[in-house]
């Protein structure tokens, strides 16, 4: 039982293919579980206590229990669009065990009554993508997919639908317009996809690490899952683990460990002679954190607690190196540039929010804005069609928050700097275009 | 299909309790309690609310965060607050949000005075901007179509056009492009957004991101009036606002009537009033699909060149002199008129057209039959039908109207092209297929073998079924043989009996069904009553015309002879079909016509050729009347604007003809020739002008109107199936295994008075 | 077209200057008896559209295989797209020009997406990029593009070459990743994300890392 679970012989040559797959177990899940009812192994999933690996962290069976039961279309989609800055452990699982991802499709689709179900994976990840193309070639061959998986009455199709590059389907009704074929927006929500989702049709959706975890669930069952981990957060996380540290890379771990366990104890904490000066606990959508909060334990309430949250579990080490104002530029142009435009406080906010960042970084601003700057990402927060605004303006507004007299010094320098340039010149100078580089 | 039908809930909105339908959304129902909440991107006409601009966020107890008020129906119980200082903060920061990017270029903006952002601003918003960095510059404003320019400088990105594309017209050319702070509203690669309906994006902007090309810079909000009334350039009868200045229309904005246009208007409708009015020549919509009253350019060339074109507004009266027509006095005019048509007296023929009111259609055949004494007058460009055959076909149960379009399990279109027809149909139609999964057939009436299978196919689906028909499917010599099979079809679908289901004739013109009620018709007088003697079709006065039978024509906004009038298109389409003949039949006739009056409004081909004295006509704008709906809603026709030159009203020139010629037909204004109609058609009986106010009243659905509509045609209240005999009633009871539902539509009262006892059955 | 002066610091997206040409006809759905489809394209869409259960979903597929033919999505390449799709261009522009990967003006054959998001930037990723600038300047064979982040934050600052995921690239990487590319080479092989393995030292049959105290590894 103390065996890693997701990155159990990750590195297996070979994992990718059905033959080393099936040799360790694989699809045996698949097996059991359809020797159940999908009542039965949706039981199993209630009792893991499995919560949504790819940010904001729902019950995964009782996601899937709000499905309509009944005879109708139903959906499965795999959100594999994993494009919240600073996460990349599914494209690992995707890549070395595309196989695990297939069959915890197949078991959610079972206990869902979906008969067809659709991997959206982000356009960018092309070996992943041609990886996962060729397991499902195996896993049609062998009978894992497809008309009557198994012998059974349960039937499932699957089409693994590669994107073209917009962060905002990752959000999942925006991943939804997108799979339809249209601009990603998101939608509103009521109706939820469970109800009304892909092709208005009730649709389950996951993320890649919650479905690759549905085999191990099944094949321990529920209850012995939900062992791992802290009561509200069960079981093991991946936790990808980037910026100025000296081991980045996916590292899996029991849920409620000490987040200094995770950043110094795994990672090898930042490289030597730097300090940390914060960092993201959950992709850079999650308010930064301090050095002080290392000993928050690493799950979901503990970081909601702290300020902050879990998010898709990605951590971003920023060390003292680093001015504040060029990561809250960073933050806020990301934004910007992937607000799908639709609703307002997010399309208008972001782009404000950017502005302001570029006049303090230019020696234009004043200490006031800075209020500006603050009161803008209030009234962006809460009000938007979906989360994307408000993940950029919880973090720029913890920047501002936790650093503001970095910020005020760095105003102070800018414009001492731009007085000076100005004594030769009449005239301003252009400030940074603002402009997409992208 | 079922419509909706919401209870009445209680909700508290401010403190105070209101009452309003469940499941309406919040920025509606709030409504209900003169609370208003600001909205942007909401529109209801647009569909599903997509929550985009924020502009309507609330606060809800129970809930945490604010809610937008567009997309969240009414609960009972529910506790809403639209003034805490929480909400008053989100609405502030909203506005601010918008203004980021919005030049404050107000004082030279055409929408200034009347933008809901301009007014949200002042009403909701913070007064204030914290937004000091440099606004987005473009060069507006940009052409995006003939029609309309577009400033997107100004543009909020609220989606409504786009939606209005995408969603209503389902033409989408008109797209977002770019993402983000970036996005923009264009078409592909530059190609003009050209589509029948294309005008409605410039009333749904809620900013002057979308402007008319034709109105920019015409009026400011502050010097113009709103007049209402109702277009009559097509059978759809959409109602209008028009805006005027200094006795101008300026502009055609839509005056929702979800019962009869749904609040949209056709590109025709919007933009050819200019022209119509001022005889400005062929008009340039993008909709080339409706009638468009427009000259004959070859003709135009042989128009007397001291004066009068064809194509040109006729704004005095005209006499043929010398060969020519030359402006005259009124007087003269009448004098010349009357001489004409008293020498010519039973000889005389009498079309009513396209811009005719149901008062001038009912005062000229007052003029025909007892001024003159000839029973000669029709409407019916498709030839005319038995009178037990209308009779049957205004059987009111047998009546759909325009919101069953949207709200049937099937709509068949049988010879009718609601694009062409009655544009303003094609969106309902389009809404129902949308909304209501209904099933829209098209068929050809030529082989009624496959009319009736496809409509059976229909009725499979679901028993509400519609069936939409041009006036052209009753044209030809079986015409009536094809209205008969399809009232037959009609019984035997059980379309009377289902609420829901039901015929619905688009007529050729566009006051069609109101001058047949009035009783321009050559075998029915008002109300479909008996005449003592029936006089010829429009096609028999064609050819008695030319035969010498009939001497003298009176052309009441019609010119068989024109390119796009109703008549002249039904004798071209009866030349290919049958003799070969039919234009040509109307042009010997008006040829060899001893006299020829007319009253027009654009000097037509035929009429510059043949006519020997012609009225000036007002345009829809410049009359005062009624017109009926096909479905049967009399509406108003208001006169907006002065009438244009000496042109007078079409009830005061027939009038003063009358009594010229010896008979006071006892009218002396607008009101009274309502009046007189009124009096006249039995099932309009005890209407008033009042009654029928802004929205129009549909007579089948007044009381009074059943009362007397039953006396008036005994037959129509019987159920249809009994008004046959034979096989037709065999398969009507065969397919409806529950024959007591017959008994329930007998309920009404049979006829009493013996007026009309022997129509009772056939 | 008049361009409007900018101020320092306002934006501008190509587009918003442009009218529409009104001697156009509107752009409505292609007639497939006038509009040539490429055969290979008409079926790599009309494959695609089968897989679906609404053939609109096919829209961002059809429009990756378009471009891979004609280089970007032109408005030849759209129109083509939507004849096959029974769609307005309207609504493929509208698609195509959401999607960052999808190129809406013509680019360089090779595609060099160098991620500058936070993790790659604090890593040296704008250095990169700015080295990357500075040798394909003026070579019209690279679409070199800063983007948005990658998902490859273990391997900052990384960069992806036709697709193919490469890092942690030093400055000293440059003139070899473009000469492999052109050579049409295995770029960078020995740096290709293919070739990594989990960091985690726990991995492969090991025991994850526990919240008890005596399970805790460091």
């Amino acid at each position: 039982m103390s065996d890693m679970l997701l990155f159990k012989d990750i590195d297996e040559p070979g994992l990718n293919t059905l033959s080393v797959y099936e040799a360790r177990g694989g699809y045996a899940s698949l097996r059991k579980a359809l020797a159940t009812t999908p009542e039965q192994v949706l039981e199993q999933l209630e009792a893991s206590g499995l919560r949504g690996r790819g940010g904001a962290g729902f019950q995964m069976g009782k996601k899937v229990s709000f499905l309509p039961k009944g005879q109708m279309s139903k959906y499965l989609v795999c959100n594999a669009d994993e494009s919240e800055p600073g996460t990349f452990k599914d494209r690992e699982l995707m890549q070395k065990n595309p196989h695990v991802l297939i069959e915890g499709i197949a078991i959610a689709a079972y206990a869902a009554g979906a008969d067809r179900s659709f991997i959206y994976i982000r356009g960018e990840y092309v070996l992943q993508a041609d990886v996962l193309d060729a397991a499902l070639v195996e896993a049609r061959e062998a009978g894992y997919i497809g008309d009557r998986v198994l012998d059974s009455e349960h039937s499932l199709s699957l089409v693994i639908h590669r994107g073209a590059g917009a962060y905002i389907c990752g959000e999942e009704t925006g991943l939804l317009d997108s799979l339809e074929g249209k601009r990603g927006n998101p939608r509103l929500k009521p109706p939820f996809p469970a109800n009304q989702g892909l092709y208005q049709g009730p649709t389950l959706i996951n993320n890649v690490e919650t479905l690759s975890t549905v085999p191990t669930i099944i094949a321990m069952g529920g209850e012995q899952y939900a062992k791992i981990g802290v009561e509200s957060s069960t079981g093991t996380k991946l936790v990808s683990i980037s910026g100025h540290i000296q081991r980045p890379g996916n590292y899996e771990i029991e849920l409620g460990i000490p987040s200094r366990e995770i950043i110094y104890g795994l990672a090898g904490g930042p490289p030597e002679g730097s300090e940390i000066k914060c960092w993201f606990p959950g992709g850079s959508s999650s308010p930064v954190l301090l050095p002080d909060d290392l000993d928050v334990p690493y799950d979901f309430d503990s970081m909601a607690k702290a300020g902050s949250m879990l998010g898709s579990g990605a951590i971003i080490v920023v060390d003292d190196s680093t001015p504040i104002v060029d990561l809250a530029l960073k933050v806020a142009k990301f934004y910007r540039h992937e607000s799908c435009g639709k609703c307002t406080p997010c399309r208008e906010g972001t782009n404000w929010t950017v502005k302001m960042l570029e006049r303090i970084d230019s020696g234009e601003a004043t200490p006031m804005d800075l209020d500006i700057m603050a009161s803008v990402q209030d009234h962006i927060i809460g009000n938007c069609l979906c989360v994307l605004g408000d993940a950029m303006a919880m973090p720029i507004g913890s920047m501002i928050a936790k650093f503001r007299a970095e910020f005020e010094q760095h105003i102070e320098m800018a414009r001492a700097r731009e007085e000076a340039t100005l004594v030769g010149a009449a005239v301003g100078v252009g400030a940074a275009t603002a402009g997409s580089t992208h | 299909m079922p419509r909706p039908a919401p209870n009445t809930i209680t909700f508290t909105i401010d403190g105070r309790e209101v009452q309003a339908p469940e499941n309406s959304m919040l920025v509606d129902a709030a409504k209900h309690g003169d609370v208003e909440i600001p909205v942007f991107c909401y529109e209801p006409k647009l569909g599903n609310p997509v929550g985009a601009c924020r502009m309507c966020l609330v606060e809800i107890e129970g809930i945490g965060k604010l809610q937008t008020g567009c997309s969240t129906p009414v609960k009972d119980g529910m506790v809403v607050n639209t003034q805490s200082d929480r909400v008053k903060e989100a609405q502030r920061s909203v506005v601010e949000f918008l203004l980021i990017n919005h030049p404050l270029d107000c004082p030279v903006c055409d929408k200034g005075g009347e933008c809901p952002l301009q007014d949200i601003t002042f009403g909701w918003g913070g007064g204030i901007s914290r937004f000091i960095e440099p606004k987005r510059h473009f060069v507006k404003p940009l052409e995006l179509s003939p029609k309309i320019a577009i400033d997107r400088e100004r543009c909020i990105l609220c989606y409504r056009c786009v939606r209005f594309s995408q969603e209503i017209a389902e033409d989408y050319q008109l797209v977002l492009l770019e993402r983000g702070a970036h996005s923009f509203v264009s078409t592909f690669d530059g190609h003009p957004y050209v589509a029948p309906f294309s005008g409605n994006i410039i009333e749904l902007c809620p900013v002057g991101a979308l402007t008319s090309r034709s109105y920019r810079f015409r009026a400011r909000p502050w010097d113009i009036e709103d007049a209402g009334t109702v277009c009559t350039l097509c059978p759809a009868q959409c109602n209008v606002s028009l805006t005027v200045r200094d006795e101008r229309v300026l502009r055609v904005l839509s005056r929702q009537n979800d019962d009869v246009d749904d609040g949209w208007l056709c590109d025709h409708g919007r933009f050819a009033y200019p022209a119509l009015a001022q005889g400005e020549g062929p008009s340039e919509t993008g909709s080339s699909t409706v009638k468009v009253l427009q000259g004959n350019p070859a003709a135009a060339a042989n128009g007397d060149a001291r004066g009068i074109r064809v194509g040109m507004r006729v704004s005095r009266p005209l006499l043929r002199d010398g060969g020519e027509l030359r402006p005259v006095s009124w007087e003269r005019a009448i004098e010349e008129a009357a001489v004409m048509l008293g020498r010519s007296g039973a000889k005389t023929a009498a079309l009513a057209g396209d811009g005719a009111t149901n008062e001038e259609g009912f005062l000229l055949s007052r003029l025909l039959g007892e001024t003159l004494g000839s029973p000669h007058i029709d409407s019916r460009p498709s030839g005319t039908l038995a009178p037990e055959l209308q009779r049957e076909l205004a059987e009111p149960r047998l009546q759909a109207k325009v919101s069953d379009l949207e709200f049937a399990h099937g709509v068949l279109l049988l010879d009718c092209d609601p694009l062409l027809d009655a544009p303003i149909l094609d969106l309902r139609l389009r809404k129902g297929v949308r909304r209501h999964g209904m099933k829209l057939e098209r068929v050809s009436g030529e082989d009624f073998g496959a009319v009736r299978e496809t409509a059976k196919r229909l009725a499979d689906v679901g028993e509400e079924v519609v069936i939409v028909w041009g006036e052209r499917f009753a044209a030809g010599a079986d015409g009536a043989g094809r209205v008969r099979s399809l009232l037959d079809l009609a019984a035997e679908l059980s379309l009377g009996e289902t609420d829901g289901a039901g015929l619905l004739e688009i007529p050729a013109t566009s006051n069609g069904r109101g001058l047949r009620e009035a009783g321009v018709l050559p075998n029915g007088g008002p109300g479909f009553s008996e005449r003592e003697q029936d006089g010829l079709d429009a096609r028999a006065i064609a050819d008695a015309l030319a035969g010498g039978e009939l001497s003298a024509l009176y052309l009441f906004e019609v010119d068989p002879l024109s390119d796009g009038d109703p008549f002249a298109a039904a004798a071209g389409a009866r030349a290919d079909v049958e003799t070969g003949e039919g234009s040509a039949s109307w042009a010997r006739g008006m040829e060899r016509a001893s006299a020829v009056v007319a009253h027009a409004t654009l000097l037509s081909a035929g009429l510059a050729e043949h006519a020997n004295v012609i009225f000036p006509a007002g345009s829809y704008a410049e009359k005062e009347g009624t017109v009926t709906h096909p479905d049967g809603r009399l509406q108003r026709v208001r006169q907006a604007v002065a009438e244009a030159g000496d042109t007078r009203p079409g009830w005061r020139v027939i009038a003063e003809l009358s009594l010229r010629l010896g008979t006071d037909l006892d009218v002396y204004d607008a009101k009274e020739a309502s009046q007189q109609l009124f009096d006249a058609v039995p099932f309009y009986a005890e209407m008033t002008l009042d009654e029928i106010g802004g929205r129009g009243v549909r007579w089948q659905e007044r009381e009074e109107t059943v009362a007397v509509g039953n006396a008036v045609l005994p037959q129509q209240m019987e159920p249809s199936a009994e008004a046959h005999s034979g096989p037709d009633r065999d398969t009507h009871a065969a397919d409806n295994d529950t024959e007591g539902e017959h008994s329930t539509t007998g309920e009404l009262p049979h006829a009493d008075d013996g007026e009309n006892e022997g129509e009772g059955r056939r | 077209m008049t361009t409007v002066p900018r101020l320092p610091g306002s934006t501008r997206a190509s587009g918003w200057d442009e009218p529409a040409d009104l001697t156009k006809d509107p752009a409505l759905i292609p007639d497939p008896a006038t509009t040539d489809v490429p055969a290979e394209l008409r079926k790599q869409i009309e494959d695609a559209m089968a897989l679906y259960p609404e053939r609109h979903s096919a829209a961002i597929p059809a429009l990756h295989a378009a471009q891979e033919l004609h280089g970007w999505c032109s408005p030849e390449a759209i129109e083509q797209v939507a004849c096959v799709m029974q769609v307005t261009p309207a609504y493929l522009d509208s698609v195509a020009s959401f999607y960052d990967m999808l190129e809406k003006q013509p680019v360089g054959r090779h595609s060099v997406y160098v991620c500058t998001n936070i993790s790659c930037s604090l890593r040296g990723a704008d250095a990169l990029l700015a080295t990357l600038q500075e040798a394909t300047e003026g070579d019209g064979d690279f679409n070199l593009r800063s983007f948005e982040c990658l998902g490859a934050c273990d391997l900052a600052p990384m960069a992806s070459v036709d697709g193919v995921y490469v890092g942690p690239l030093e400055l000293s990487d440059v003139p070899q990743l473009l000469d492999d590319t052109r050579a049409g080479r295995p770029v960078l092989p020995e740096k290709q994300l293919a070739t990594k393995l989990v960091a985690d030292p726990n991995a492969n049959s090991q025991e994850f890392p526990r919240h008890a105290p005596e399970d805790g590894k460091r």
